[in-house]
């Protein structure tokens, strides 16, 4: 709220999201509201149920919000129907999944190529823009190997050149480092804040607090709920909030 | 040994409960597996059930054969001469030989035999009744139909039973003549129906039933005889004097087959080499076909288990153990799908039957189950589940247990020998496809042949993986969606495999039946000799004394602007018969003619010979020239012949004067009248000669007036030439007059060119859609497995901005790569025995007579039907997976 709504790369205003009817419905997220901007990286931290995933699905355009508005680059995800969302995906979002989603069928170089082969861009210059994605990342030397004769942090590494691939502006992360042993957890981070250093909005979701403390802000989310925002406080102090609260 | 017993049940014991379980959670895929498994077994139990109901055998509804007497025993044929050989059931096989030397059998040997008994008399034959246009032919019995003995023989169904020989009852064919009206015969008796009734074992005939007399049928021929049981050795007696005999006693209790007379015994060796050559090629390859189609489904199974059984491979169980339990998937639902198949076959045939008598117009017998062969159908079905469930089970036990649990994949590498042994297979297939096509018409080509398309199809299956993974490194530079699915297909070997296999073992048999069938088509369209100009019709009266004035007035009548001509030729039947011969002119003196210049003519004329001084419109074979210079001969007294050009007698064989060749030579009449006043004439004339191909004219030549008279010939109408066109109506209504002057005797004829017989399209619009239904099967089996297992992999396409059709995109894309892989594939492999078949189907027949004339085999490819399945059908199947494919692309609540 104290960010400046008008330039962010993503804006969340008051979305609530119900799963399910009656005696099973569930309030997965109550009224969130939040922002990330060109060039910042956002920690979004929570126990878990608390929505962290359900925010980034939101977010990406692959879920809907019962109610509330979702901005990317100004463009409102609710008034769109579900291809003009995908192409909103293809372009602007990049997701990157705790568990790598690469598809094992495609090579390295052919997976981070996908969102541009899918918005129609000509196979040889998606191919040279995932080159140079790969490069930026750092593995351009396995750009025709499958994922499953790579590592998991090599592996990442190709997800995150797929999320940023096309200059898209927004990357959101999903626990992105879960999969992955410290130190490279730690490298995937650098290269993320590489990438938002480089002009890039990003959102990550992650419950341990030494990956927050790559963020510029911590948005902190209990049950459904923002309960915290903070570009100053220590996270520390955020975390055992959560805790107490 | 119970120790190790037990052991064994104790592991089969948890691998059932885990496959049972697997079963029961994953509902689709075994549902997927039931199907394939049942819908053969439950085909052939209604078959099974079907012919075994159709199949009246031993004591079945034998009072339609009997009555309610003993035995029936018949006079074997008119001449007296007869000593009859029988098999216990005469239906099932019977003849006789000649040497009795005697009379008939009479009522009087029978009883003299087997002791004064209960006889009704009954006497069998067809008459001739007049309908409204022409005639009929009704089967009609004369007995006594109120005898206790016939009791059962035919069902009453309305009216009463005759009391007079004025009277007849009717059955259902008949009918249009209901109780009170006449049925006229045409010999000008007049009968009174009183009753409509059912008998015997085919509802499609006119049938009638009257008292002895009613039909002036003349003495009665068989009996029905009561009292004591007729045993076996009676059986042989009455043989001995004439008679067949069928015997309720020994319907019912066959003697041994030593008891039979040699005559028969062979008879009953009905499973000859070739039919069970071709029997276990049909078992095989459905049961290859099936284990293809239920194969994925395991495969998939299994690999959805691997983390199962690496848990039971962690805890200690080895590879047998793991093998088992994917096998014992297959015993479940196997034992299921046989089960159900069984159930829904009998069911199945109940409700066949009746729309199969219809179809058939044959009565069945009761309805009858065969419990052994039903057994060994749902054999057959738990087999295949078997077979199908083995190689997943063989892979699933040899799959990398650290790498499953670590989360990977543990698929062992692909063998590098399978592929070098498909191709040795392939080779072997093609060599005895070679060998059996080298065999021609000679005889024992064709079980080399369909052996060859069985291993021809193996060693395909195991190329398969190869070809599947050569797509998948070709496809590099593929669209996206062709891309990742030919790519999944080869990462996904087990399930991909039998997929492909399934849909090429099918086009394989597709294409070379359909090259079989079209080739044999093409050697009867080239090989068609036409009789008649085209559109030119011919009626031909057979009967002893033909009346062609008769049938001309007639047909001014229904068809007044129908041109008629007489033909007239040499009576063969003057005389006891009377035959022709053109030959060469002999190179002695006139008595001794040279060689037959024809062996083998059509039989469309009531003459193979005919007599006129110019060529007659209708013989065909002759262009203008060849009929100018023809009728030159024909006019000045001479003759015209046709000779085989391919019978040595063409103008590069023989010599000087014994040579034949076309145009005007010297040539010889021989006529010959056989019977009592016999003789034989012979005259040298200058014949023209006219060569035909295949050594076959629709007849024999013609005879200049003068030449006939020299030669004293027996010259009578040998038929009627309608001036073309006839249409199919007028053809109609000539056939009718006809029929209703000369009956059976009679014949009507249009040349309509060669008319391919409806039955290849037939064969074709079948084959083409069982390869349709298989192949659909087939490739949405694989295709919605593979959809299901890539669900992770659209839920990231998804994630990364692939636009909801892209799903529908990917199905299409994986139902084209698995239909077109194995659509080339199976065209190519179905392509080898196709053409060697067309070898021993369509080769010139070797008569004994020097080598045959004629191509060495005809071969059409029908390319609509191989294109429509090679090309046309993956394409659609693509399509409409593409189409029903649900587009929502997959959204997991939790995205990894």
């Amino acid at each position: 709220m104290s960010a400046d709504l008008g330039t962010a790369a993503l804006r969340l205003l008051d979305v609530h999201r119900v799963h399910g009817e009656g005696e099973a419905q569930v309030h997965a997220l109550r009224g969130v509201t939040f922002a990330a901007h060109p060039g910042e990286l956002v920690a979004v931290m929570g126990p878990s149920g608390s929505g962290k995933s359900t925010l980034l699905t939101i977010a990406g355009g692959l879920d809907e919000p019962s109610s509330g508005v979702v901005e990317v680059e100004g463009v409102d995800l609710t008034a769109l129907d579900r291809s003009e969302r995908a192409r909103m995906r293809r372009t602007s979002v990049g997701y990157v999944f705790q568990g790598f989603n690469l598809i094992p069928a495609l090579t390295a170089v052919e997976n981070v190529a996908l969102p541009r082969e899918l918005d129609g861009v000509r196979a040889s210059r998606a191919r040279r823009e995932a080159m140079q994605a790969l490069e930026e990342v750092g593995i351009a030397a396995l750009a025709d190997r499958f994922p499953d004769d790579m590592s998991g942090g090599q592996q990442q590494r190709v997800a995150i050149a797929r999320a940023v691939v096309g200059e898209r502006r927004l990357v959101l992360a999903d626990e992105p480092t879960g999969a992955l042993d410290s130190e490279t957890g730690e490298e995937i981070l650098r290269l993320l804040r590489a990438r938002c250093d480089a002009g890039a909005a990003g959102v990550l979701v992650t419950h341990e607090a030494r990956h927050a403390a790559w963020a510029d802000r911590v948005v902190f989310l209990r049950d459904g709920v923002v309960v915290d925002e903070s570009g100053s406080a220590p996270v520390e102090d955020l975390l055992g909030a959560g805790r107490l609260g | 040994m119970s120790g190790r017993f037990s052991a064994a049940v104790v592991g089969w014991r948890l691998a059932l409960r885990l496959a049972a379980r697997e079963a029961r959670r994953a509902r689709g895929r075994s549902l997927l597996t039931l199907v394939m498994i049942a819908l053969p077994v439950t085909a052939v139990s209604i078959a099974d059930t079907v012919y075994a109901t159709a199949e009246v055998s031993g004591l079945e509804v034998v009072e339609r054969r009997l009555g309610a007497a003993e035995a029936r025993v018949d006079a074997a044929d008119a001449s007296g001469d007869a000593v009859v050989f029988q098999l216990p059931d005469p239906e099932n096989g019977m003849g006789w030989g000649g040497g009795r030397g005697g009379e008939p059998l009479t009522l009087a040997e029978v009883e003299d035999l087997l002791g004064q008994r209960p006889v009704a008399p009954i006497s069998e034959g067809s008459v001739r009744y007049t309908t409204a246009l022409g005639s009929g032919d009704a089967e009609v019995l004369e007995t006594s139909l109120d005898d206790p003995l016939t009791a059962g023989l035919v069902e009453l169904t309305s009216g009463r039973w005759p009391t007079s020989t004025d009277e007849v009852v009717v059955n259902g064919y008949l009918l249009g003549r209901e109780p009170g009206e006449q049925l006229e015969l045409s010999r000008g008796i007049s009968l009174e129906i009183v009753g409509t009734a059912e008998s015997g074992s085919t509802t499609g005939r006119a049938r009638a039933y009257g008292l002895p007399g009613a039909f002036d049928l003349g003495e009665p021929s068989s009996w029905l005889v009561g009292g004591d049981p007729v045993a076996w050795a009676d059986v042989r007696d009455l043989n001995d004097l004439g008679g067949v005999v069928t015997s309720r006693a020994v319907l019912a209790d066959p003697p041994p087959e030593s008891a039979l007379a040699p005559e028969v015994r062979y008879g009953q060796d009905l499973l000859d080499g070739p039919l069970v050559a071709s029997l276990v090629l049909v078992v095989v390859m459905v049961l290859l076909e099936v284990v293809l189609l239920a194969g994925p489904a395991f495969a998939v199974g299994a690999r959805r288990q691997s983390r199962t059984l690496a848990l039971v491979a962690a805890a200690g169980g080895t590879p047998r153990q793991a093998r088992r339990v994917v096998l014992a998937s297959g015993v479940v639902l196997g034992m299921l799908a046989a089960l159900l198949g069984l159930v829904l076959g009998v069911l199945g045939g109940a409700a066949a039957v009746p729309f199969a008598e219809r179809i058939t117009d044959q009565r069945f017998g009761p309805f009858d189950v065969q419990p052994w062969h039903l057994l060994g159908v749902a054999a057959f079905g738990l087999l295949s589940a078997l077979l199908a469930a083995a190689v997943p089970a063989w892979l699933a036990s040899r799959q990398d247990v650290v790498a499953v649990l670590a989360g990977r994949r543990g698929d062992a590498a692909p063998s590098r020998r399978s592929p070098l042994l498909g191709l040795a297979l392939l080779g072997l297939g093609v060599a005895g496809a070679a060998y059996g096509a080298s065999r021609g018409t000679a005889g024992g080509g064709e079980i080399p042949i369909a052996a060859s398309a069985i291993v021809c199809v193996l060693g395909m299956i195991l190329l398969v993986p190869a070809v599947v993974s050569a797509v998948a490194r070709a496809s590099r530079h593929l669209p996206l969606s062709l891309r990742l699915a030919a790519r999944d297909a080869a990462r996904h070997r087990t399930r991909t495999v039998p997929a492909v296999a399934a849909v090429a073992a099918t086009v394989a048999g597709v294409v070379a039946l359909g090259v079989a069938i079209s080739s044999d088509e093409a050697e009867n369209r080239e090989s068609y000799t036409a009789t008649l100009p085209e559109g030119t019709g011919l009626v031909v009266d057979y009967r002893r004394n033909p009346d062609y004035e008769q049938i001309e007035a007639a047909l001014a009548d229904v068809a007044p602007d129908l041109a008629t001509q007489r033909l007239v030729g040499v009576d063969p039947e003057h005389g006891r018969y009377t035959e022709v011969s053109f030959r060469s002119a002999g190179s002695g003196a006139g008595d001794r003619p040279g060689e037959v210049v024809l062996s083998s003519w059509g039989g469309a004329l009531d003459a193979s010979v005919l007599v006129a001084d110019e060529v007659p419109d209708v013989l065909v074979g002759l262009d203008q020239e060849q009929r100018a210079a023809a009728d030159e001969v024909l006019s000045e007294g001479g003759a015209l012949a046709f000779f085989g050009a391919g019978n040595g007698l063409g103008p590069d064989v023989g010599d000087g004067a014994d040579s034949v060749r076309e145009g005007v030579g010297r040539g010889a009449v021989v006529l010959r009248v056989r019977g009592p006043e016999g003789s034989r004439r012979v005259v040298e004339v200058p014949t023209f000669f006219v060569p035909v191909e295949g050594d076959y004219a629709p007849i024999q030549g013609v005879l200049s007036t003068r030449t006939a008279e020299r030669l004293s010939a027996p010259v009578h109408d040998a038929g009627l030439v309608l001036a073309g066109p006839v249409s199919r109506a007028v053809e109609q209504d000539v056939s009718e007059v006809v029929q209703g002057m000369a009956g059976q005797r009679s014949s009507t004829y249009v040349e309509r060119g060669y008319e391919p017989g409806a039955e290849t399209v037939v064969v074709q619009l079948v084959l083409g859609s069982l390869g349709a239904v298989l192949m659909l099967g087939g490739t949405l089996t694989a295709t919605f497995l593979a959809l299901s297992d890539a669900r992770p992999d659209l839920a990231t396409l998804s994630a990364v901005g692939a636009a909801p059709r892209t799903r529908r995109g990917v199905a299409a894309a994986y139902a084209l790569v698995v239909g077109l892989v194995g659509a080339v594939l199976g065209a190519l492999v179905g392509a080898v025995p196709g053409v060697a078949i067309t070898y021993p189907l369509t080769g010139p027949v070797d008569l004994g007579a020097g080598t045959p004339a004629g191509p060495s085999h005809y071969l059409d490819v029908p390319w609509l039907l191989v294109l429509g399945v090679v090309v046309g059908l993956p394409l659609l199947t693509a399509v409409l997976v593409g189409l029903t494919a649900r587009s929502r692309l997959p959204l997991t609540a939790r995205l990894d």
